[in-house]
């Protein structure tokens, strides 16, 4: 094991430091920009917006192991807080220096959202799995109805605030802070803690942890994010509305923690950036032959039918094994294109047909698909790491320590 | 000096009465053993020593202090630790990780320090996962250190319990059936293990167990519980023969 020294430590924090601002910075040069770069700017701000709920989420639910389903709800409320504040209380501020304002509107935001959620939490986690997902469900549909019915808060039309271009680098920052806290979590002690009330509650009240603390911490420092996530959507958009904030922006978040892993956060993020930009892209789809949708849905057949059997019967060595997976992938897309293509000579399926009909379904199809082969989630409960890389290219003189580490 | 001392403890479940008006005392550097006849009530003294439960009525004293009603997490850490009858470990954690955990709970450094990486947080990881690699060479699991515990065999993983328990540095450690599932060669090497955390660590132990044997062989002072009742308390020679035991629970022919 390798022993801890200020100066490495100094180094380290200091070099992640400059390159997560330098990053920031390029990110906002890249998107940032005005006139038809707007919807780009969107795409990728709400992009790092869902990174930072998704990664949030895992706190609670992939690390603490308590199953919640209303994060939408903290998203909200840090959203109007933001709008309310930005638009009242603070125009002036927020009109002249945006992004003073907008790391003004995150913490304020984190505070309320996360005061929010102490108060939710601590009664709440006592209970355990299922019932702890019907009552957080329950509040994520609570909230949304309040803000629906409140005058103040716009009901149904919702609040208009001040809208900012420099919202990219604040949203970038906010997502590799809510990444680094979280790495940080699990790379020390109190982590593990966290881990072990997810591994079994029992057991790890024995040790002497205190699970109501872990858990309501967990739940609080989740929706803080949340909420600081929710200041940046408000102004990123410039309008806030109860529809951004319904139970199936709780479900995607929730989706991406499962889809990417619970527990691993290279997993949510990664899910959480192609479950977005998956269905985006596909606004792009228009006219469509009928016969290419259903050449696409035999290829996916095949192909996964060929992985499932891979999975189930062939033990042997793990990079044939890597070979025959990647193999049957490309069987699935030379299939998928050679049934379009033959499909669509038939008379009957040279129809027309509006190719974003297809969005959802190419979504939940892709689930599904993940959900049979994969069920614990593309990364399971694995972390990206450097010495995994190296392992992977081949250099075996990794030392064991490390790689656990 | 008693260490720990229950006096008329009961619980009653619904018309259940699971532990009957039990005391026993032991004292510091006791090997300790309880037995009894399946469903007479081992566990749930367990249960109600760790504040898992609330006795109905009675109470229990730990070093001269009332620890009746203390939720689990203080009782672990006024120095009482325990292992699980159907093992209960952190399952997709490492051998070092499970470890790790039960020594946690003295930890110093404060949440927010973890969160920010800060030195002191990766100072005391380190410092615990140095102990923890101490305590596994003890237990003789030092080789499986970064392997997942689900993936341990059956023995492993009891002795992975036990250190993890001892990890949170009790005066009293409860071993709930440390040896069942175990071959008579495994069984040998715990009994001198459990020696070896009386007489180097200073810890008390007691345990529950089926393995006569084992009991016999290892344990001082033995109390036998049928039915949630005392039916007899004693050395081991004494509970060998005494007629109430022997009816209830041993059979003729030990």
């Amino acid at each position: 094991m390798k022993t801890f020294s200020v100066g490495d430590w100094t180094k380290s924090r200091l070099i992640s430091v400059v390159v997560a601002l330098i990053f920031c910075f390029l990110c906002q040069l890249a998107f940032g920009g005005d006139g038809l770069k707007i919807y780009l700017r969107l795409l990728f701000s709400l992009v790092g917006i869902y990174v930072t709920l998704a990664v949030s989420l895992n706190l609670i639910n992939g690390i603490t192991g308590q199953f919640s389903i209303g994060h939408a709800a903290f998203y909200q409320i840090g959203a109007y807080t933001a709008a309310l504040l930005g638009s009242t209380y603070f125009s002036n501020m927020a009109n002249h220096s945006s992004l003073l304002w907008l790391f003004m509107a995150m913490i304020f935001s984190a505070i309320v959202a996360g005061v929010a959620g102490f108060i939710v939490g601590l009664p709440s986690l006592r209970l355990r799995g299922d019932y702890l997902a019907v009552v957080t469900l329950g509040i994520g549909e609570i909230v949304n109805i309040i803000v629906k019915n409140q005058k103040s808060l716009g009901e149904a039309y919702g609040l208009s605030t001040a809208k900012y271009e420099s919202t990219v680098f604040a949203v970038v920052l906010l997502a590799i802070i809510c990444i680094a806290v979280s790495r940080n979590l699990l790379k020390t002690s109190h982590g593990l803690a966290f881990l072990a009330v997810r591994e079994d509650e029992i057991a790890s009240s024995a040790m002497g942890v205190n699970l109501t603390k872990v858990k309501v911490t967990a739940f609080v420092l989740g929706s803080a994010f949340a909420g600081a996530a929710g200041a940046l959507y408000a102004h990123t958009k410039g309008f806030v509305g109860p529809a951004d904030f319904s139970m199936d922006t709780s479900f995607l978040i929730l989706t991406m923690v499962v889809l990417g892993g619970t527990g691993s956060i290279t997993g949510t993020t990664c899910a959480a950036i192609v479950l977005f930009i998956i269905p985006e892209k596909m606004r792009d789809m228009h006219d469509l032959m009928l016969g290419v949708p259903i050449g696409v849905a035999i290829g996916i057949m095949v192909g996964v039918g060929m992985l499932k059997k891979i999975q189930d019967t062939f033990h042997g060595d793990g990079k044939v094994r890597f070979g025959m997976n990647i193999g049957s992938m490309v069987l699935g897309i030379i299939v998928a294109y050679g049934a379009s293509k033959l499909l669509c000579t038939i008379h009957g399926l040279q129809t027309m047909v509006n190719g974003q009909l297809f969005r959802m379904p190419v979504l939940a199809i892709t689930l599904v698909v993940v959900m049979l082969l994969r069920p614990q989630g593309i990364f399971g409960h694995n972390e990206f790491s450097w010495s995994w890389v190296q392992k992977l290219i081949g250099k075996k003189n990794v030392p064991e320590a490390e790689v656990a580490a | 000096m008693s260490i720990l001392t229950l006096k008329d403890a009961t619980i009653k479940f619904g018309g259940l009465t699971a532990v009957n008006s039990v005391s026993f005392e032991l004292n510091k550097g006791d090997l300790f053993g309880l037995i009894g006849p399946n469903g007479a009530g081992k566990t749930t003294c367990f249960n109600i020593i760790t504040g898992v439960y609330e006795p109905t009525s009675g109470e229990i004293l730990f070093n001269g202090k009332r620890i009746t009603g203390t939720p689990s997490n203080k009782i672990a850490q006024l120095g009482i630790c325990r292992t699980f009858q159907n093992i209960r470990l952190f399952q997709s954690m490492t051998s070092l990780e499970n470890v790790v955990v039960g020594g946690f709970l003295r930890h110093k450094t404060v949440l927010g320090s973890a969160l920010c990486y800060l030195p002191g947080a990766i100072k005391e990881t380190e410092k615990l996962k140095l102990q923890a690699l101490e305590l596994l060479k003890l237990v003789d699991l030092d080789d499986v250190a970064n392997t997942r515990s689900r993936d341990l065999p059956y023995g492993k993983q009891r002795r992975l319990e036990i250190a993890r328990a001892l990890a949170t540095q009790p005066q009293l450690l409860l071993l709930d059936e440390p040896a069942a599932g175990m071959n008579p060669n495994e069984k040998k090497e715990l009994l001198d293990m459990v020696k070896k955390i009386r007489d180097e660590l200073g810890v008390t132990v007691l345990l529950i167990e089926h393995d006569m044997k084992f009991v016999m062989n290892l344990c001082e002072k033995i109390f036998v519980l049928d039915h949630g009742e005392e039916i007899a308390q004693g050395p081991p020679s004494e509970i060998r023969s005494n007629p109430k035991v022997i009816a209830a629970y041993l059979g003729e022919a030990v």
